[in-house]
């Protein structure tokens, strides 16, 4: 069995329920484990409708859920794992406000992954999109990273779907920098020795007031990346870092040209032998990763705040 | 008592520790650390071997340290000179000759610290150690290396042993020895010969807890053998442009059956090819033979948990140290 990664649009909390409760029921009569990640307010309607299954179903609030799509595609799966062997029916609705662009397009591609990540997996996801209030170009999106779409009575395979590869390598033609600001603090790397470029972001972070936590993660995660430079890089190469409102960005650029497969450092990789590892793990420790690569360099930045 | 010091100066006083999360890790913070090498003029250390092994190394570098430069060594024991640590026949030292101009002295027992009816005397013991490093001043040795090993003493006997006559001793010894710019003592003791609260009292007479020269140790990494358990202390920094010499001593210590432990508790970071570097090591090896990782800080448990354990498949969590522990176990 494969796995099932339906979208389906709804407008109004009447539509939810038509489609979302019978999904569960489904799940819950056929002895499976039932999982709903579910916005405000359709998750209080949802709750009370299902009160009687209180028990047999795992219910979380999508504002705790979707906090970071990297770690929520690993919880996901961690999720998976732990249900087995029973199949998962997860009602799965991301939180789609509050981002900034670059944010969402990184909850789109979340969306596209799933059906890489899983796709040995006999999970059965059904993803709600509030057609009345989401942004089009979110539902766009939906449209590109769903195969199927339903409308709770008849599936209908979709067209305008693109499979992972294909859509985070759009991802990523997109990308755009925002300038560095003038007052980025900028350190070459020199040398096969990072101690100084750990002291130089280390000491920019603490006095951006981060925890000691979210300290140690960009420190690990910057160190990782300049590694990869120094390894497969070109050089000159260096280190920038400058405050953007209560986000610390730390940039790493050498002249090198990488450009990385589309999946590389997305999917939670079974070890720490696996290639691909050490991508992901920088994902997984910062707000946000980007790369760039182009005529002038390739560019990681790292977001933080927190 | 004060044996030949020009001054009055404490010399070296401890270290204080503090653990890099900003707390005290061990109520007893006035101990200072040092590898055998860095033992000075002033110290009164205190060595809790466990093992022959551990004790041949630190000892031998001790002796035969003093004995390839300008300093003298005075070592009661009942062992002849050739089986001493340090003074066996690799080392090519002329015992013989080093024997002659009293740079090597190997005092035995009876004649340094049994009274008439061959009881511990630790007044005598003062006075031999005094005159020899009175000697030594005069013959013009830059310093006196002391050392001894205490285990016979609890040994003998056992619960019943005077603890508190062995800590009159060793506060003398301290009183003695810290003031001094020319003499360095340490007292060796066998951890196994006797129970955990005594030794922590006896080692509590001490300043310096010394140990094993690191294996490595550029200012950002130090790796240092550790003997029980089996395997390195890793302290500072892992990164990439260390990997090479890590994974080096990490094939040393590793030995086919063998459980290694490494004691990350002065580990303040490791890269994510570090956490490669270890799971890759212990892929190679059976259940038996695991990565064990004691005193995980803080911050380097956070990044593994963060990528989950599972992800590092034969690396196993150990124990995190007892508090006042060190030097004991």
């Amino acid at each position: 069995m494969a796995l099932e990664h339906r979208a389906f649009l709804y407008g109004g909390t009447e539509e939810f329920l038509a489609v979302a409760v019978p999904f569960l029921r489904a799940g819950m009569e056929a002895g499976q484990a039932a999982v709903a990640v579910v916005r405000q307010p359709n998750f209080d309607a949802l709750r009370d409708v299902l009160a009687p299954y209180a028990e047999q179903i795992d219910f979380f609030d999508s504002a705790e859920f979707y906090l970071h799509p990297v770690r929520t595609l690993k919880l996901y799966q961690e999720l998976v794992n732990e249900k087995r062997p029973r199949r998962v029916y997860a009602l799965a609705e991301p939180v789609w406000e509050g981002h900034q662009p670059r944010e969402t397009l990184e909850w789109a591609r979340y969306e596209s992954l799933i059906n890489e990540v899983f796709k040995d997996s006999d999970a059965r996801a059904l993803c709600p999109y509030d057609r009345r209030s989401l942004d089009p170009a979110i539902l766009d999106f939906a449209q590109r990273t769903h195969p199927v779409l339903t409308d709770g009575r008849i599936d209908l395979e979709n067209p305008r779907y693109v499979t992972p590869p294909v859509f985070g390598a759009g991802c990523d033609v997109v990308r755009r920098f925002d300038r560095r600001p003038p007052d980025a603090e900028y350190l070459a790397i020199d040398g096969e020795d990072l101690h100084r470029l750990r002291l130089f972001v280390s000491e920019r972070a603490i006095a951006h007031g981060l925890s000691d936590q979210t300290v140690q993660n960009l420190v690990t995660a910057a160190n990782e990346v300049a590694a990869n430079a120094l390894q497969h890089g070109i050089p000159p190469m260096g280190v920038w870092v400058w405050r953007d409102g209560p986000e610390l960005v730390c940039e790493i650029g050498d002249h090198g040209y990488w450009r990385p497969h589309p999946l590389t450092g997305f999917i939670p990789p079974e070890s720490a032998l696996v290639r691909g590892f050490g991508l992901w793990t920088v994902r997984l420790l910062v707000d946000l990763m980007e790369l760039r690569a182009g005529w002038d360099g390739t560019f990681v930045r790292l977001h933080v705040s927190g | 008592m004060q044996w030949a010091s020009k001054n009055a100066q404490a010399a070296y006083p401890g270290r204080i520790r503090i653990h890099p999360d900003g707390q005290d890790m061990e109520p007893n913070w006035l101990f200072a650390k040092r590898p055998v090498s860095e033992v000075r003029p002033g110290d009164h250390a205190w060595l809790a071997y466990s093992g022959p092994e551990e004790r041949d190394r630190v000892i031998g570098t001790f002796v035969a340290g003093a004995l390839r430069s300008e300093e003298k060594v005075v070592y009661v024991t009942d062992e002849p000179a050739e089986r001493l640590p340090g003074l066996g026949p690799r080392t090519r030292l002329d015992l013989c000759a080093l024997t002659e101009r009293r740079q090597l002295r190997v005092i035995s027992h009876e004649h340094a610290c049994l009274d008439a009816r061959g009881r511990f005397d630790p007044d005598r013991m003062l006075r031999v150690w005094e005159r020899e490093v009175a000697e030594a001043f005069d013959q013009g040795f830059r310093a006196v290396r002391l050392t001894t090993d205490h285990s016979w003493l609890l040994e003998a006997h056992g619960a019943a042993a005077d603890l508190h006559q062995m800590l009159g001793c060793e506060h003398q010894v301290g009183d003695a020895v810290s003031p001094s710019t020319m003499a360095m003592a340490i007292c060796q003791v066998d951890r196994h010969a006797c129970a955990p609260d005594r030794l922590a009292a006896l080692r509590d007479t001490h300043e310096v807890l010394v140990e094993v020269d690191p294996e490595f140790d550029d200012g950002v990494l130090r790796i240092t053998r550790t003997f029980e358990p089996h395997g390195l202390r890793i302290e500072g920094e892992l990164d990439a442009a260390r990997h090479g010499v890590f994974a080096q001593e990490l094939a040393q210590v590793s030995r086919p059956g063998r459980r290694v432990h490494l004691d990350l508790s002065w580990l303040g970071f490791i890269d994510l090819g570090g956490l490669h570097l270890l799971a890759e090591h212990a892929a190679e090896r059976t259940t038996a033979e695991a990565l064990v990782l004691d005193n995980l800080q803080t911050d380097v448990k956070n990044v593994i948990e963060m990528v989950g354990w599972h992800r590092l498949p034969g690396l196993a969590r150990g124990r995190d140290r007892a508090p006042g522990t060190e030097g004991v176990f």
